[in-house]
């Protein structure tokens, strides 16, 4: 647990807001002793999974999101990605997954502290008690609807606090960059990727 | 890989170049002067000493990207090539902040626009600041050398659609638009400047000053970070430095001790304002860190009739500074108009929202149009700027509040955008905010976005430029370098870079940052030439 020493003088605001920002839009939260009190949350990077619990490409090792976490996004993301995810089920999976495994190299480049930042938004998001109160979502993430997933969304992205306001920026962004961001998927923007004429004759796509 | 790039080249031929991330075990270096940061600020001080004859080793967090790894991918670009793998934020995390760490610095990222600081800012600061001697007539040398130096002109080629479309804007309501000098050779007009350029035309540190200081015997580290200058009494003794793993973001525990006669500090705002707070260098009156400046920048985006393919073509090329210093220097805030590039994460990341909302947006990608709004921040009493403090950890992190004169400029500077748009004939045009709707209206436009609530996070800001933090000045009580760079009280240290702007500059930074550093360093080989 990193602890906060507010300067003298200065307001202990970070003890009493839930949340305080970090990330270019990512959102963090502080130091409501969270962590302390997530014994029941798998907070250690999830790792390999193997391929018999879970969906995840069985190769991939994950080195910043958690079991939680991966659970987490797993009943956003169909909110956030409405409309993009492909129909049959099976590759809608898979593009949820690698969609993850890319959010999780993503954050991984974002360095310690706003790492630090995104698990306390986590480790929030995913301890039951700060999970009903803040984000007033009852059932636990594997359970939550893409309904409810969005409905969650929109109070976070509407709410008055901008901390909430913040969360929801962070939650969607690392989610929408590392989706549409993504080569496969740049096709739904209508962004046809680098000019063939290009790659053709750039070195750095010619030679080996 | 190609022999025609100048890098590949340079490392077959042998310059000195060192990964800190294969080092096994703790080093100590030693040269005439060592450079912290490689971008605009350093690379240019390491040219200009090295050449003349002075050893120089230049030392960059980030590691050493080049043609090889420039694929043209917005993903692995941002991961690798930005600070903080682009989530840097201000403190609060409403500002998000884009800022390069890798050779190059942010030059190697950057969008080619190559502007002299407005004769009214550098009068500012003659007139109001004290910096009699940084007058326009006494910069132009300077400017004009850099100029040669990066091949900055007017970009010949017709601009691009969704620079085009500023122009057509402007050129309707009776406002004035320049075209944007680049610094750029043999340019595709590709508009990857933003992901580092893949065909090697940018002229930023990477392909200029940094092969130049390599040519003179100059010894680069990357992936290497300046932890602490060490002093005794009142000179740095050396600098202590920490390797990264092969992540580029992880220290290895490898330690590199940096001795020199004299050091340059060249990290930028927030970077420099960092390392001088960690070194715990003398500073009476607390000035590190303060006023740091960044030009807020807001955004609207409009959907055009036509389309625009705003990823394809030369990312900037038209400006409008019709707004800048319209109410004069130190009046209203001013701003200057200018367009974005916009790839698929990019255009996620400023435009937020999600499920089909979000995909019916960014599904327009094809026609949509940008423009975004950057305030000149720091010349008036109610725009102090921001503070840049140490975490916990040690990392740099800026505080910005943004006052109630920033907030009036940024909306005004929403409304002149929508109009422009519609003027140039868009269809619908929404500010980036999140309570914005779509307007098919200039009249509905206008009322609708002067209610928008002027709110941190429910207005969408950014910046890609961070100035002050170390200003320089003449009175030690008000700033942290004198006019050539040079440290009020450690008589062997420079700071070359743009934390030393007291005010932001009011146009794209970069050569502002080139002028100033090659004045500065000049003076400094004289300084330390060798003698004989
Ligand atoms: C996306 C983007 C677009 C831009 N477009 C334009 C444009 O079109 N025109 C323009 O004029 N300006 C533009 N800019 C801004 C411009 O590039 C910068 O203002 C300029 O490069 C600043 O120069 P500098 O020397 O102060 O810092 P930089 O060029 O950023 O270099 C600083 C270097 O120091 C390194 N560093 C930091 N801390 C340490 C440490 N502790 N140890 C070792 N190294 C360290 C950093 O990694 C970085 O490489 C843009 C910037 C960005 C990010
Ligand atoms: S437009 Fe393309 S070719 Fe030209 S400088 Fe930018 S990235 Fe390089």
């Amino acid at each position: 647990m990193t602890d906060q020493h507010p300067l003298p003088g200065q307001p202990d605001t970070s003890r009493r807001s839930f949340l305080k920002t970090g990330l270019g839009g990512t959102l963090l939260l502080s130091t409501i002793s969270v962590s302390a009190g997530l014994s029941g949350c798998a907070t250690a990077p999830a790792g390999r999974i193997g391929a018999i619990d879970s969906r995840m490409d069985a190769s991939y090792q994950f080195q910043f999101l958690s079991r939680d976490d991966i659970a987490l996004f797993e009943a956003l993301l169909p909110a956030i990605l409405a409309g993009s995810l492909p129909d049959a089920q099976n590759q809608r999976r898979q593009t949820v997954a690698s969609t993850i495994e890319r959010i999780d190299q993503g954050i991984v480049k974002f360095g310690p502290p706003n790492q630090r930042e995104l698990r306390k938004l986590f480790d929030l998001l995913n301890f039951p008690p700060t999970r009903m109160a803040l984000a007033r979502t009852w059932s636990d993430w594997p359970s939550v609807t893409a309904t409810d997933a969005d409905a969650f969304l929109q109070r976070w992205r509407n709410s008055r606090i901008g901390l909430l306001n913040n969360g929801y920026v962070a939650l969607t962004k690392i989610s929408n960059a590392a989706f549409y961001g993504y080569a496969d998927h740049w096709h739904l923007t209508g962004y046809p990727g680098p000019p063939a004429w290009m790659t053709e004759s750039l070195p750095q796509f010619t030679s080996a | 890989m190609s022999m025609n790039d100048p890098i590949a080249r340079g490392l077959a031929a042998g310059w000195n170049i060192t990964d800190a991330s294969k080092l096994t075990e703790d080093r100590t270096v030693e040269a005439d002067v060592v450079v912290v940061g490689t971008g605009a600020g350093g690379g240019t001080t390491a040219e200009i000493l090295a050449r003349q004859g002075l050893s120089v080793i230049l030392l960059e967090e980030g590691r050493l990207y080049y043609q090889k790894d420039f694929q043209m991918d917005e993903l692995t670009s941002y991961a690798n090539l930005y600070q903080e793998g682009m989530s840097r934020a201000t403190a609060d995390g409403a500002i998000a902040i884009l800022q390069g760490r890798c050779v190059g610095g942010s030059t190697t990222v950057n969008w080619t626009s190559s502007f002299r600081t407005p004769a009214e800012t550098l009068n500012y600061w003659s007139q109001n600041l004290g910096l009699s001697e940084l007058t326009p007539d006494a910069m132009a040398p300077w400017f004009e050398g850099r100029e040669q130096r990066h091949n900055m002109s007017p970009w010949q080629t017709p601009p691009n659609l969704n620079n085009d479309l500023l122009r057509q804007g402007c050129e309707k309501l009776g406002y004035s638009w320049q075209v944007i000098p680049r610094n750029v050779k043999g340019c595709w007009n590709s508009g990857y400047c933003g992901v580092g350029c893949p065909t090697n035309a940018k002229q930023g540190a990477l392909l200029t000053t940094i092969p130049g200081a390599l040519d003179h015997n100059a010894q680069l580290f990357h992936g290497l970070r300046a932890d602490r200058l060490v002093r005794n009494q009142d000179r740095i003794d050396h600098l202590l430095a920490s390797a990264m793993g092969a992540d580029g973001i992880t220290p290895s525990g490898i330690t590199v001790t940096l001795k020199a006669k004299h050091f340059v500090v060249a990290a930028s705002a927030i970077g420099t304002p960092g390392l001088l707070l960690r070194s715990q260098l003398p500073d009476p009156f607390q000035r590190v860190g303060k006023r740091s400046f960044i030009h807020p920048v807001n955004a609207t985006v409009a959907r055009m009739p036509a389309k625009t393919d705003p990823f394809y073509g030369a990312p900037q090329s038209i400006y409008s500074d019709e707004f800048n210093f319209k109410e004069g220097t130190d009046g209203p805030v001013g701003y200057k108009l200018e367009v974005p590039p916009l790839h698929p994460a990019m255009a996620a990341g400023v435009v937020a929202g999600h499920g089909q909302q979000q995909r019916d947006n960014l599904g327009q990608l094809p026609w949509m149009q940008s423009v975004i709004a950057l305030l000149r921040d720091g010349f008036h009493p109610d725009s102090p700027g921001g503070t840049v403090s140490l975490r916990d950890d040690g990392s740099p992190m800026l505080d910005y509040p943004i006052t109630d004169y920033l907030w009036q400029g940024l909306k005004k500077a929403y409304l002149t955008m929508a109009e422009i748009q519609f003027a140039a004939g868009a269809e619908a045009v929404q500010a980036v905010h999140l309570d914005s709707g779509w307007y098919t209206r200039w009249s509905e436009a206008k009322t609708a976005i002067s209610n928008l609530p002027m709110k941190p996070h429910r207005v969408r800001l950014f910046t890609a430029h961070q100035m002050g933090g170390c200003s320089m000045g003449h009175d030690p009580a008000t700033s942290v370098v004198n006019g050539f760079g040079e440290h009020h009280h450690i008589s062997n240290l420079n700071v070359h870079d743009a934390s030393v702007f007291p005010t932001s500059i009011g146009a794209n930074p970069q050569l502002s940052v080139y002028a100033l550093a090659a004045r500065n360093s000049t003076r400094l080989a004289q300084k330390l030439a060798p003698s004989g």
